[in-house]
């Protein structure tokens, strides 16, 4: 599948035909237009508290100290762990089990199998708000609210990562478990030792989007987690807003250090990432 | 094909498909379909936690459509619904900017030329920058040396890469979208943060304008807008009943596109002050007048009808005409008040303090999120599946690139816009939540609580189960409605 859909074939004839000074220009102001947040947020982190409601963006000195700050209020880096568990967990669950799914679906066939699918993909177009609440009421009676369990086991089972995984298993030629099976191998054997290694590119996009996912999640840590230690960094972050909403310079040094780790990982993984919208056709 | 699998008997087949199956599915079962169920119970209930908990066991009472019948009679629940709905008023813009970022990204090439050109603007705006800092000392234009040398790096990387760097960059907004971006954006949007200090100066600028002319402002601004707006209207209908003749448009298609003309009809109706129910109807039953004698006119059935192919075109078209006939229905109701209003100097807005532009806001910025979205990879790849021939046999045609663009690629990427705008739908229907909690609490009044901001404040604040449950599968009869007509008329290319 990825190979066959280039992510961009440059040059073809309508293409290359026009280009320019003027794009260039256009592109890079835009693109400046698309990261001034992000600089106006790292200025304003070294900023001393008066300064951060000044109109001018640039602080008079630049204050290393704010970060340290940040940690004294609040635990960041305990947020951060928390964020990383939590998201590491969801995403081996759901990497797992998806792969098993998906090779149930691509690779054997069984009566009944695309129906079942075809169920399987319709859910996807379930609204999450419709079993939240319940969802949150079977955690109270498993006495879950307030764990990490409670956070990790509802996000770890989805269609999504089965239907993006059984599309990539598709474009594996049969003719490779055939032989296989020839040799002896068990249905266990042609998953593990055949299928799941030839479909790493796919396993490794669907782990970035459910790692990114729910190291944003919000929602549902929001309801579940009562314990500020327990927080993820999302809620966190928000958590920081309400009662030190006032301190700009800080908020923006905490949001600067959550951000930035973001913008490194998807400097190094977008190419995996492109390939994964291209494969889903969805949003990630 | 009688490869793997079909070995062995069928039970035997189904107990190793159902094995590999069973992990993912019991926990699918146990966390989405058992409180699926639950839902749809819960909705035809009376649960209040506050009456119904794991220390006071009331019984729970069944109430029929009761749930239903209170949200429709709550002001606010409509309020909300509206809210949610116009937030998506976003949407074609978002679609619009993505799909101008993809044409740009794809016109990048890296001749020789044009690398030799990015190096010398790359050492302009560096001197430039560096000139401007030692001018005026690192407070006062330290800013624009950064930039300057952001704006070097990037053009340089671009030309490196081909271009792709722009793509990251446009993608960036996107990829980051979270509490973090949404607490950065409160700040932006402060009444003396960074966005209305840039303003301020423009809206001065402009209102010293229009001072200068007021009677022209007065009468100008709401006639320019009318007559565009009636100009785009005609259009449309004219467009819609010649699809019809050449039977590249179906009857789902025609009113669709009429329904879409009656949006911001009825909203600039009830601006106007007439009631909701009124500016609703009204539009509605012109509609339905409009349908009914575009569709009783004779054509010829072709076999696109079968599937109303037409469909996605329209909805894509739609799209675009919808928001801004908006704006220029917003032209046409307070256009006049400009003079007004500059004779005192225009102030810059409270964003997220103030009713009306609370929700603009959060539109500014998710157009911000949206333009480098994943829509915009999808509009890339299907630019590049678009066939080289057509733009050539059009340039043999002297096709303007206008032409080009309206003949080829807007048709071509149709069944790309459709399923971008419809998921964005989708998603609108459920968003909201996040920008609402974090930036706003859903205020100012309520003017920026969407549907699901709503379920959360009922199913987990006040504890009404019963009610916000209803209210989800409101949200899921909308969503549900959608996604069939995605999948009975989107190209299944598009999302395959």
């Amino acid at each position: 599948m990825a190979e066959t859909h280039p992510p961009f074939r440059k040059n073809t004839a309508h293409q290359a035909q026009r280009s320019g000074p003027w794009l260039s220009l256009v592109l890079v102001a835009l693109s400046l237009l698309m990261i001034a947040p992000f600089v106006w947020m790292a200025l304003t982190s070294f900023k001393t508290l008066s300064e951060s409601s000044d109109p001018e963006w640039m602080p008079g000195a630049f204050r290393w100290g704010n970060y340290p700050e940040v940690f004294k209020i609040i635990p960041f880096l305990r947020f951060a762990a928390n964020s990383l568990v939590i998201a590491g967990w969801v995403t081996v669950l759901q990497v797992f089990t998806s792969a098993l799914a998906a090779f149930s679906f691509a690779r054997l066939e069984w009566p009944g199998r695309d129906r079942v699918f075809f169920l399987y993909l319709a859910t996807m177009m379930l609204p999450g708000l419709v079993t939240l609440i319940p969802t949150f009421q079977l955690m109270v009676r498993m006495d879950m609210v307030d764990t990490y369990l409670g956070l990790v086991l509802p996000a770890a089972f989805g269609a999504f990562g089965t239907f993006l995984l059984r599309q990539f298993m598709l474009g594996i030629p049969r003719a490779l478990d055939e032989a296989a099976e020839i040799d002896g191998a068990s249905k266990w054997q042609i998953f593990w030792d055949v299928i799941l290694p030839l479909s790493r590119p796919g396993l490794v996009t669907l782990a970035i989007f459910t790692f990114m996912g729910n190291f944003q999640s919000f929602f549902w840590p929001l309801v579940m987690m009562k314990t500020v230690d327990k927080f993820p960094l999302p809620v966190g972050l928000m958590f920081f807003d309400t009662e030190r909403g006032q301190a700009t310079h800080l908020l923006m040094a905490a949001v600067t250090m959550s951000v930035v780790p973001l913008i490194i990982i998807f400097v190094l993984l977008q190419k995996q990432l492109i390939r994964g919208i291209q494969l889903g056709g969805v949003k990630g | 094909m009688s490869g793997l699998g079909k070995r062995g008997s069928p039970r035997r087949r189904l107990v190793s498909g159902i094995a590999f199956l069973l992990p993912n599915i019991l926990g699918f079962a146990a966390f989405t379909l058992v409180p699926l169920v639950m839902s749809f119970g819960i909705a035809f209930t009376d649960w209040d936690t506050l009456r119904h908990n794991i220390f006071r066991h009331e019984t729970l009472r069944f109430v029929g459509f009761e749930n239903f019948s209170w949200l429709f009679h709550h002001p606010d629940f409509l309020h909300y619904l509206g809210n949610t709905f116009f937030l998506m008023l976003g949407l074609p813009f978002a679609i619009a900017g993505s799909l101008g970022a993809a044409l740009l990204l794809t016109r990048v090439s890296h001749r020789p030329v044009a690398r030799r050109g990015a190096f010398i603007f790359a050492t302009l705006f560096l001197t430039g920058s560096g000139l401007l800092l030692r001018m005026g000392g690192m407070s006062q234009v330290g800013v624009w040396f950064i930039f300057g040398v952001l704006a070097a790096v990037s053009l340089v990387a671009g030309v490196l890469t081909g271009g792709s760097v722009y793509r990251t960059l446009f993608y960036l907004p996107n990829f980051t979208a979270g509490v973090a971006t949404f607490v950065l954006w409160k700040k932006l949007y402060n009444p003396s943060g960074p966005i209305n200090a840039a303003l301020g100066p423009v809206l001065d600028g402009f209102a010293s304008v229009v001072r200068s002319a007021p009677d022209l402002f007065s009468w100008g601004v709401p006639l320019a807008c009318g007559v565009v707006a009636a100009a785009l209207t005609l259009w449309q209908l004219w467009r819609l009943r010649q699809h019809w003749d050449d039977a590249t448009a179906g009857p789902v298609s025609v009113v669709s596109g009429l329904l879409m003309l009656a949006v911001p009809v009825g909203l600039q109706l009830h601006w106007l002050g007439l009631s909701a129910v009124t500016a609703v109807g009204g539009p509605l039953g012109v509609v339905l007048i409009g349908a009914v004698l575009i569709l009783k006119r004779p054509r010829r059935w072709g076999p696109v009808c079968a599937r109303d192919a037409g469909l996605s075109a329209e909805i894509a078209l739609a799209l675009g005409l919808v928001p801004l006939l908006t704006l220029l229905a917003v032209g046409v109701t307070w256009g006049s008040r400009l003079p007004a209003l500059a004779a005192v100097g225009l102030p810059a807005p409270n964003w997220l303090g103030d009713y009306d532009w609370a929700k603009p806001a959060i539109m500014i910025m998710g157009l911000w999120a949206a333009i480098g979205s994943n829509n915009m990879i999808l509009y890339l790849a299907g630019l590049s599946n678009i066939p080289p021939e057509l733009y050539e046999a059009a340039d043999m045609d002297g096709a303007s690139p206008l032409q080009r663009f309206w003949h080829i690629t807007w048709p071509q990427l149709a069944p790309v816009t459709f399923f971008i705008g419809v998921m964005g739908v989708i998603y609108g229907l459920q968003g909201g939540f996040e920008m609402a909690r974090v930036m706003t609490k859903g205020g100012p009044a309520g003017s920026t609580t969407t549907l699901s901001y709503f379920i959360y404040i009922e199913g987990f604040e006040t504890g009404r189960l019963g009610y916000a449950s209803a209210a989800a599968w409101v949200l899921f009869a909308l969503v549900f409605i959608l996604s069939l007509l995605n999948f009975r008329f989107g190209n299944r290319s598009a999302n395959d």
